[in-house]
């Protein structure tokens, strides 16, 4: 039993890491809070919905949530990030938030705002260890966030765009004396971003095997808490933050009673704030991310 | 190699240069002088494409575009800005890896890569290292080293001996001066008049924007108006 709420929180906190990762990735360069995130997830969700009712196989439906993601959040960074560039912090801030209700609407009025549910025939069935049982959907979840938090890992740290991105992010003329286009960057990190939400998506969609319009807003807010629970200004603090949040969250229902679930995440959350108010893995005032 | 025509840079509504014209011939060391404010980091920034310009500034016979930083380093155009801006939170490898970002031939980039570790020992014995450990000297020479792999044929230093201890400096100017022999033409932005004057060939002494004294560096080492208005705080060299 508590194996397999152990299970179910690391699922869970999975999908809280990678959408963590999704903010952190344009929070952590950029500086601006992107609040479309949350709907980029949410369409994601909708879109492996409906690659998985067609029978496609799951890594495509995958696919198809990041490439939807990525072509939404570039679209975003072009009409709502770009042109503001120089203005204050809040107006970029302002502008996902515009996107964020469009997009949400747009879901309401293409799907509906009464749940979806993905029939038992698309789940996959149970596999069995030993002693305990995992949902095939579960490890599905697990063994894609792994493979594509390597994978985000590997194009940030080890290659070539990777670098630029981080050089444009430490330092944006610095970054451009070298040679970086700086807004082909940035335009990178947003469609990178959006390609992490929208995988999000379609593996908490299988997780719940329902999605709603508005579960951009209740699940977008709890990657937010985890991004800053890891530590804003890096961007690995959600590897950390993300299984925490989602075990406690996990174990809260299934020990508490799900009426003091969010009560208990958020109030872990900000306990841990108040012990370290840069987060689990932020480091000193010199790491504050800067905007470019 | 470089020709500026009445150059004008503002911020908002300050001029902070006003007209300016300069020259630099390919092969030469020329020395851009002036007090602190004078303007000579904004002539670098606006010569390298940091900044919008009003005027003219033509790089090997072609008008430059203000403001694309981006496209004049692959036009073999290099500036290492003032406080040299290294990438603290990179290692110095990765620091040194930016430096051929720009670079099409990436196999013969690496091997300058390595040939720029052994002509800066300590690149190699710190490589892994975080750039913000290394000393300050040791940032200028990653920095250079850094501005270095894009091959510029023109090298813009601002005030590369900054924050550097005497004998540091020293072997940086020594350095530079050595960047004449391997084809390179440099613009060196500096305070240390006197010491920069010794290494350039000319000199560009700047007042609030406007350019007050040109010519051969000896010349205005023995020119009385500009050892009294600037070089004599620094006498003691
Ligand atoms: N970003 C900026 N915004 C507004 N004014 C600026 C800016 N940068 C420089 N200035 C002003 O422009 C003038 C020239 O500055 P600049 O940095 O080019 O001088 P400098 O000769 O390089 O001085 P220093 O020796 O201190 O580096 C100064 O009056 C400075 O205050
Ligand atoms: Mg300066």
């Amino acid at each position: 039993m508590l194996l397999q709420q152990l299970v179910n929180g690391l699922t869970l906190g999975a999908v809280y890491t990678l959408l963590a990762l999704s903010f952190s990735l344009v929070m952590g360069i950029l500086g601006i809070l992107n609040l479309a995130i949350a709907e980029l997830f949410m369409i994601g969700g909708y879109i492996g919905f409906a690659a998985i009712g067609a029978n496609l196989p799951l890594p495509v439906a995958l696919v198809a949530g990041m490439i939807g993601g990525a072509l939404i959040s570039a679209v975003i960074e072009k009409l709502g990030y770009e042109p503001l560039r120089d203005a204050p912090v809040v107006t970029p801030m302002l502008s996902t938030l515009g996107f964020s209700i469009i997009l949400q609407n747009v879901a309401i009025n293409l799907w509906g705002s009464d749940p979806l549910q993905l029939p038992d025939q698309y789940l996959g069935g149970q596999l069995q260890f030993g002693w305990f049982t995992i949902g095939k959907m579960q490890l599905t979840v697990l063994v894609a966030t792994v493979l594509l938090v390597a994978i985000v890992a590997f194009i940030v740290q080890k290659t070539s765009t990777g670098r630029a991105l981080r050089a444009v992010a430490e330092n944006r003329e610095v970054a451009r004396l070298l040679g970086v286009s700086a807004n082909r960057l940035v335009l990178f990190a947003f469609m990178l971003s959006g390609s992490l939400a929208g995988a999000a998506g379609v593996l908490i969609s299988l997780h719940y095997a329902a999605i709603t319009p508005y579960v951009g807003v209740e699940v977008g807010l709890k990657a937010i808490a985890v991004m800053v629970v890891g530590g804003s200004t890096r961007i690995w603090g959600a590897l950390v933050a993300g299984p925490l949040i989602g075990l406690a969250e996990v174990m809260t229902v299934a020990y508490g009673g799900s009426q003091i679930r969010d009560f208990v995440v958020y109030g872990l959350m900000i306990l841990i704030l108040l012990l370290r108010p840069q987060g689990l893995l932020g480091g000193a005032q010199i790491d504050r991310g800067q905007r470019v | 190699m470089l020709e500026v025509r009445n150059l004008r840079v503002n911020y908002g509504a300050i001029a902070a240069i006003r007209g300016i014209d300069l020259d630099i011939n390919a092969g030469e060391i020329v020395a851009l002088l002036g007090a602190n404010g004078a303007g000579k980091s904004t002539i670098a920034r606006a010569i390298a494409g940091l900044l919008p310009f009003q005027g003219d500034i033509k790089y090997d016979g072609r008008a430059l575009r203000p403001n694309k930083a981006e496209l004049n380093v692959r036009s073999g155009l290099a500036l290492v800005p003032e406080g040299r801006g290294i990438l603290a939170q990179m290692t110095v490898d990765e620091n040194l890896l930016m430096g051929i970002y720009c670079r099409s031939d990436k196999a013969e980039a690496l091997e300058d890569i390595a040939r720029m570790r052994e002509r800066f020992p300590i690149l190699a014995k710190r490589r892994n290292n975080l750039a913000s450990l290394l000393s300050g000297g040791e940032q200028q020479m990653l920095a250079i080293a850094r501005a270095l792999l894009s091959r510029p044929q023109l090298l813009l230093l601002d005030e590369p001996s900054l924050g550097l201890a005497p004998k540091m400096t020293d072997y940086l100017f020594g350095m530079i001066a050595k960047f004449r022999d391997e084809g390179l033409t440099v613009l060196l932005v500096e305070q240390k008049a006197r010491q920069t004057l010794k290494i350039a060939d000319r000199a560009y002494l700047l007042e609030t924007g406007r350019v007050v004294a040109s010519g051969p560096a000896q010349k205005l080492i023995n020119d009385s108006t500009v050892s009294d208005a600037f070089l004599g705080g620094h006498a003691a060299h």
